[in-house]
């Protein structure tokens, strides 16, 4: 009895040292609701990154682990799920997206030292909303500023303007309004939808009565519907948007003829895209690169940290990305604040193809 | 131009609001029961439609097996969740929670099976254009406009000129007057039930055929068919369908003179004084 005993004992504290040398981190995404699609996404990335990581014998020896928590993109679920994570598992890392739930964590990452990585939400209050919450991709004024100059450079000076009712949608129109007016354009209407609605029909009639050169859009979910919606009214005037036009449906959709768009430059090289279809039988889509590319950096910031023998904590994790600055993932990712600057793309959907217009340095 | 193409969208969303509140009603009115998992039934009939579309089962065909499926699980949801509660004696409270929680279980379920994803039918003749005069419509507005308002005649129809009609009626009135002359209530609850869930497939059927399939779209317009619902007055079937089209109509319209920030709020704000002034609703129920 006593043996069995002990060499229960064994086998207990053998498990203990083993789940010892892992590394666990968290992520906070939407996996279900209107947002799923876009959280699923990221949390493949993670998932790929992690994978490859611990195939190729972990960081330091280190395995990594993430724990997958589900806010449907909601707030009050985030904090939740925030709390639940820090403090029952004590990590000192969390992966975020969507504006919304990232702005309401931010002051408790503050508050706890733990380190937020945000690699898909863009409004502007993200730059500063805490000194713990590190984005992997610029702000929507970056992106709009870029967009809004590009526009009225080309001859389109009355714009209308889509936007979602959300933090994101909020900061977008914001931007659009102040970049455009500053570049020497005019905004003559702008209509809100829901975040998860799918009837555009009222506001894009709204929009164009007041006869645009362009609409420029700031939705980041069901961009296809409001496509097909725009090209059931019969009029012709360019749509503009960002990044979110990076949506394979879209894309493929011949209602989405001749739309512009800003673009973070998001490179996979082949290999890898189907070392990714092989494993998870899906192409690796824009968020799931942008969270490959945050899970990469997350690693080198961990490999520093351990090499110089300090502890795994939020602070130390944070330090080492903002010391070592400079990433070369997919795409060069360089961190001379919390928010990292990444090059931007012009360019159009066309013949079913999201083709470049031009390289925006 | 406009002001008419708002008009008539409105008219569009409204005929399908109008149907989801008189399913509603029909139910609620019989079995006096906030059935929340109705909005789970009208997502997940626009789904089996969508799988037997993409099956090749011919539209109209996906529509009849949707409907009859509906009606199935509305039917079982009645017969064997809330008639069991019923007989434990539970309050209308613990019925309101156990239909909260199926919708919830059909939600994810709906999310795990077919993503969370929006999905389009793939019936390119649903989203071709026809214009009328200055007016542009889908076909599959028209058709929603013509299926939805033949949905409303016939439930009229049957409510008041068939005997299983006036037997629903005779068991809202008073189920237990209606016991005593040998009507079986539970048994007609769950036939209401059934067909309420037959009828809101159809808008749930024809709403993502004009804007796409979500896990969690149903709620949305059963909120604004329940306030259709006590607006137009509880058991007025006339007075759910006109008054789920005034909303619609009302949202569209108010755009004409303000953002659409505003129109919800203020659309519902117009229906709170009117309930102020009238709090039976605007029909009385019979």
């Amino acid at each position: 009895m006593i043996r069995i005993v002990v060499a229960l004992l064994v086998v207990c504290l053998g498990s203990a040292a083993r789940a010892d040398d892992t590394v666990t981190f968290g992520a906070i995404l939407p996996l279900t609701g209107p947002g799923g699609l876009i959280g699923t996404q990221q949390k493949l990335g993670i998932q790929f990154a992690m994978d490859r990581i611990n195939a190729a014998g972990g960081v330091r020896g280190h395995k990594i682990a993430v724990i997958f928590e589900d806010n449907q993109a909601k707030p009050d679920q985030s904090i939740l799920s925030f709390n639940k994570l820090v403090d029952l598992q004590h990590l000192p890392m969390i992966f975020t997206s969507f504006s919304g739930p990232s702005l309401a964590m931010a002051p408790l990452a503050t508050r706890k030292h733990i380190l937020l990585i945000n690699a898909g939400a863009q409004a502007d209050a993200l730059a500063k909303a805490s000194p713990y919450l590190l984005n992997t991709l610029p702000t929507l004024g970056d992106e709009a500023g870029i967009l809004t100059h590009w526009l009225a450079k080309s001859g389109k000076t009355k714009a209308a303007i889509l936007f979602e009712n959300s933090a994101a949608g909020i900061s977008g129109r914001d931007n659009y309004i102040t970049t455009y007016t500053a570049a020497g354009g005019t905004v003559v209407a702008q209509e809100p939808s829901q975040f998860g609605q799918t009837d555009f029909r009222p506001a894009l009639l709204k929009l164009a009565d007041s006869h645009p050169d362009v609409m420029m859009v700031s939705i980041t979910a069901a961009v296809q519907q409001m496509a097909q919606q725009f090209a059931q009214l019969g009029v012709k005037f360019q749509v503009a948007g960002t990044t979110f036009f990076q949506d394979p449906a879209l894309i493929a959709d011949p209602a989405a003829e001749g739309f512009v768009h800003t673009q973070l430059q998001s490179k996979v090289a082949p290999e890898l895209a189907a070392e990714f279809k092989t494993n998870y039988h899906a192409e690796m889509e824009f968020f799931v690169r942008q969270y490959y590319t945050a899970s990469n950096i997350l690693f080198v910031a961990l490999d520093k940290v351990l090499a110089e023998g300090k502890p795994v904590t939020g602070e130390n994790l944070r330090d080492a990305i903002l010391t070592i600055k400079k990433f070369d993932g997919l795409v060069p990712v360089v961190f001379n604040s919390n928010t990292a600057t990444v090059p931007f793309d012009i360019r159009i959907i066309h013949d079913k193809q999201d083709q470049l217009l031009e390289e925006m340095k | 131009m406009l002001a008419l193409q708002l008009l008539v969208n409105g008219l569009v969303t409204g005929c399908a609001l109008g149907v989801v509140a008189i399913s509603f009603g029909l139910i609620y009115a019989t079995t006096k029961l906030f059935h929340v998992a109705h909005a789970g039934v009208y997502t997940l009939s626009g789904y089996l439609a969508w799988s037997l579309v993409g099956h090749g089962v011919p539209a109209i065909g996906a529509m009849v097996v949707a409907m009859a499926a509906a009606a199935l699980l509305g039917g079982l949801i009645q017969g064997v969740l809330y008639a069991e509660l019923e007989r434990r004696r539970a309050t209308h409270l613990v019925v309101l929670i156990a239909s909260l929680g199926t919708l919830a279980v059909m939600q994810n379920i709906i999310a795990a099976v077919y993503t969370p994803n929006i999905l389009q039918f793939p019936l390119p003749w649903s989203s071709r254009m026809v214009s009328l005069g200055a007016v542009r419509l889908t076909w599959t507005q028209i058709l929603t406009v013509v299926l939805c308002l033949s949905a409303f005649a016939g439930i009229m129809w049957f409510s008041h000129r068939t005997i299983l009609g006036k037997q629903i009626r005779a068991v809202a009135s008073n189920p237990f007057l209606a016991e005593i002359t040998r009507l079986r209530p539970q048994r007609i609850y769950v036939t209401v039930v059934a067909i309420g869930s037959a009828v809101v497939a159809l808008p749930g059927i024809l709403v993502p055929l004009d804007l796409g399939l979500q896990p969690y779209s149903g709620i949305t317009p059963l909120l604004t068919a329940t306030i259709a619902m006590i607006a137009g007055g509880i058991g007025s079937i006339g007075g759910s369908f006109l008054v789920a089209v005034g909303i619609a109509v009302l949202q569209n319209m108010s755009l004409l003179i303000m953002p659409g920030e505003w129109s919800i709020g203020v659309t519902f704000g117009i229906f709170i004084i009117f309930m102020l002034f009238r709090p039976t609703g605007l029909f009385k129920g019979r």
